[in-house]
């Protein structure tokens, strides 16, 4: 038999400040970035905020000072230019974040800008996006839409499935978990687009997953120990039991992730980001986050749970 | 327990088979070559047809193509006029795209005053975004006399330099007026002599233009003269000729009878792109809605025109006011753009010729017949979003992403039989099913293949070994305890089973929450991971038990 944990008994109970502390920190840079979001000031991509981005490569080697050059001269000084690096040679993703009616024209310009600048190093699209402010606006809302309805739905299933300690330990971390990698993608300035949004909601049900698991098995041993051992230990015991299914499970999803991460090119680069800190932060909060809720509580109000 | 699982056996052949029915015709349409699928179209093109229609649909992110919304404008139209603009938008653009001849587009109404269009695989995205996005309002308008042009331009430059009229001499802007109008008083006599292609020996005299110059003469200065009726205006310019009309102050000392126009095309001369700049006459003439006919042709010059006809209501309109105006400009403009401005040779009646600008090709003349034909819109339309994906980036994607697949999966599958021995290769063998499952579903229930779709594909990888991850850490707990191996197998399954039941809910939810709210490259994300989630808990759980159920007892088990 393969171990990577040989049985545990790690005092994760015992070591919650910590958790909580590690935590704290997290959700004030979420909240951060929620409250940054609300006031437009985020760096939010072209699906919400409207602009253009072009990205497509150079026959040959570019200066990225260069293009900017160009681009200040047509007004787009401000446009952010990046190489890409994991695409064709000398390919560049221009973005414009430029709320204007005639979305069209931007892309146009700046084509015919590079088109004119550098007339013996032509450069090729391969894809343009061109969003308008409406549509921006329309997506936005989905988006809050899709996120208010899916945490709808999880606590619909949280209150069938749980009683209300469980339910709202529950919630309180699968929000947690949605908000630290909305903290650490504001940190890595991150652009959040659609697709960060859906790696979100991803995860706040893969989250949920790790901690259904553990409570899963809490609540069996609640029963199994009705009346032995004290309230701390048995959850201890409880996420000890299932930490090398956690572990295996999080090292399986995360390895996926990672040949995404790697190899899956840029379309998908920032939403295999989030997904890595989604599943690393999802595996963390099951266990010190989670349990030591109900633990805490426990000890503020003993119920015992039947 | 042996005899009661055959049933189990049965069920996965029957659904291997209708798996292979279902992905029999993705395997050959995208193992086609594109030789060979030349070859089949010629010899039988519904075969091909009915393949790519059964086969897996790839997404536009994947294929290539576009992706546009459109809004229709319905401010201007009556409440009776805006009740169904939308649909007849619809229509017209569904025409207009039909005879474009795109495979399989998808034209949809989106809210109360939107268009989605979406053309996969077209590579000409601009003749596309003209033929959707053009209201195809065509309008032939009268131009202002030369005197008349060249002096609100002597006003544009006076004022953009400071000086209001008031402040300067009468006599100063006499002498202006003159100087200026030297080069466009000879202008006039040939305008209307001639047809629109003068382009010679115009250039040097502006680029002898002296830098003070400049200062007074900032609008004029952006404009190559030329000796018809309209000015050359270098690309790099345009931009700064708009802001200038666009000045509050300019736009008051423009007659409120005139306005200022680009033409729809650019040109190539000298090694410089040019769009002309017209001043007409703000009166629409006559309009496109007398239009009865339209089909390109060439002119005696091999130049591409459209030829019209018109009603006889039309007809007998055009031919007053053709008739008043003969050997005078008369612009063609199609949504505010001016196609071209031809001298009226003589009356036209009920048919008439639009010369298309310089520059042409016979494909633009066949694209505005088009539209004329289908009509004009009902209400002008915008575009509010636009995604283009050249064909090669698809590619990449689709590289890409098979890529991260194949070796995130062989690292799964590796992990697992290191980890759990054969009862990981157990887990492997539910595994490949399950993706091979999810392909099939996906192909019998039409869904497209996105590359958020993949990477969803990627991960159920990951996330649907999570069930046997559950189930074999809790076989080992049982062994651990002394049971027998029989025992324990039947009790891990057993007590495993509501967890993963858990699991894949909470998984199901936020991927049924995407699929309603998500946009098609989201959807395919969804649909992806949901198919996953829901097959993994056959494949893991039922197809795992029946292979560790073929044998009744077990001295030892690999996990």
């Amino acid at each position: 038999m393969m171990q990577i944990l040989p049985k545990t008994n790690i005092d994760f109970v015992g070591r919650r400040k910590y958790g909580f502390t590690i935590s704290a920190v997290l959700i004030v840079f979420g909240i951060l970035a929620f409250v940054m979001i609300f006031l437009g000031r985020a760096n939010l991509g072209i699906d919400f905020a409207g602009g253009t981005m072009i990205q497509g490569n150079f026959e040959k080697p570019i200066k990225v000072g260069e293009i900017r050059k160009a681009l200040k001269e047509i007004g787009y000084g401000d446009a952010e230019i990046k190489e890409l690096k994991r695409e064709r040679p000398n390919s560049f993703l221009i973005r414009v974040k430029a709320s204007v009616e005639e979305i069209t024209t931007v892309g146009e310009n700046i084509l015919a800008k590079l088109k004119s600048t550098f007339p013996d190093n032509p450069f090729h699209k391969d894809s343009m996006d061109e969003v308008g402010p409406v549509v921006g606006k329309i997506l936005q809302r989905q988006a809050r839409l899709a996120v208010i309805l899916a945490f709808v739905g999880i606590l619909i299933y949280i209150w069938i499935r749980f009683d209300f300690r469980f339910g709202v330990a529950a919630t309180v971390t699968t929000f947690h978990d949605v908000l630290v990698v909305l903290g650490l993608m504001f940190i890595f300035q991150k652009e959040i687009t659609l697709l960060v949004v859906t790696a979100l909601l991803t995860l706040a049900g893969y989250s949920l997953t790790d901690t259904v698991v553990v409570f899963d098995r809490i609540r069996e041993n609640l029963r199994l120990f009705r009346k032995k051992g004290d309230f701390p230990s048995i959850i201890n015991a409880s996420i000890n039991e299932v930490l090398s299914r956690t572990v295996i499970t999080s090292t399986t999803t995360l390895l996926v992730v990672l040949t995404l991460f790697i190899l899956g090119g840029e379309v998908i680069h920032d939403f295999a980001f989030a997904l890595i800190l989604g599943i690393i932060v999802g595996t963390y909060s099951s266990v010190f986050v989670a349990s030591p809720i109900i633990v805490e509580w426990e000890k503020k109000s003993p119920k015992r749970f039947k | 327990m042996r005899r009661g699982k055959t049933w189990v056996v049965f069920l996965i052949l029957f659904l291997v088979i209708v798996s292979l029915f279902y992905l029999y015709p993705s395997i050959k349409y995208y193992s086609l070559s594109d030789e060979e699928k030349d070859e089949l179209k010629s010899e039988d093109p519904q075969e091909l047809v009915n393949l790519e229609k059964k086969a897996i649909k790839l997404g536009l992110d994947l294929k290539g193509g576009m992706h546009v919304v459109l809004q229709v404008d319905k401010s201007k139209l009556s409440p009776a006029e805006s009740k169904d603009a939308v649909d007849r938008a619809l229509e017209i653009i569904r025409n207009r795209v039909d005879q474009f001849g795109v495979t399989e587009p998808v034209i949809q109404k989106q809210g109360k005053d939107r268009l989605i269009v979406e053309l996969p695989g077209l590579e000409d995205v601009d003749r596309a975004q003209d033929l959707i996005g053009k209201t195809a309002q065509l309008e032939f308008k009268l131009l202002p006399s030369p005197e008349v042009t060249t002096e609100l331009i002597v006003q544009i430059d006076k004022l953009l330099s400071g000086k209001t009229e008031k402040e300067t001499p009468e006599e100063e802007i006499k002498e202006k007026k003159e100087e200026k109008k030297e080069k466009p008083e000879k202008k006039v006599e040939d305008i209307f002599a001639t047809d629109v292609d003068t382009t010679e020996d115009i250039f040097e005299e502006t680029y002898e233009e002296e830098e003070e110059f400049f200062s007074e003469r900032q609008f004029s200065s952006l404009l190559e003269p030329s000796r018809s009726f309209f000015f050359y205006v270098p690309m790099e310019y345009k931009l700064k000729v708009d802001q200038i009309l666009d000045k509050p102050g300019v736009k008051k000392i423009i007659p409120s009878d005139l306005e200022f126009a680009w033409a729809t095309k650019t040109e190539w001369l000298r090694g410089i792109e040019y769009q002309k700049l017209y001043l007409l006459k703000k009166k629409v003439e006559f309009s496109g809605k007398y239009l009865t006919d339209a089909e390109p042709r060439y002119d005696q010059f091999r130049k591409p025109e459209v030829n019209f006809k018109l009603t006889k209501r039309g007809g007998r309109k055009f031919a007053l006011l053709t008739g008043a105006n003969i050997k005078k400009p008369l612009a063609i403009t199609l949504d505010g753009r001016v196609e071209s401005a031809p001298i009226i040779q003589s009356k036209i009646r009920d048919q008439g010729v639009i010369t298309m600008g310089t520059g042409s090709t016979y494909e633009n003349a066949r694209d505005l017949s088009i539209v004329l034909r289908a009509g004009a819109l009902p209400a002008p339309v915008k575009i509010i979003e636009n995604r283009v994906i050249g064909p090669s980036l698809g590619k990449d994607s689709i590289r890409k992403g098979i890529m991260s697949a194949l070796i995130g999966f062989s690292i799964v599958l590796i992990f697992m039989f290191i980890y759990y021995r054969l009862s990981g290769l157990i887990a492997d063998f539910a595994l490949f099913f399950n993706l091979f499952f999810v392909i099939a579903a996906m192909a019998a229930l039409r869904a497209t293949l996105t590359m958020p779709g993949i990477a969803g594909l990627i991960l159920i990888i990951g996330m649907s070994v999570d069930a046997n991850v559950l189930i074999f850490e809790r076989i080992r707990e049982e062994l651990r305890t002394g049971k027998t191996v029989r025992a324990s197998i039947d009790a891990g399954y057993r007590r495993a089973l509501l967890t993963i039941v858990d699991s894949h809910v909470t998984t199901l939810i936020t991927a049924l929450v995407l699929f309603q709210f998500g946009t098609g490259p989201i959807k395919g994300f969804a649909v992806s991971l949901s198919l996953g989630v829901v097959i993994s808990l056959f494949t893991a759980v039922v197809i795992t038990k029946s292979i560790f159920d073929i044998r009744k007892q077990y001295k030892s088990l690999s996990i």
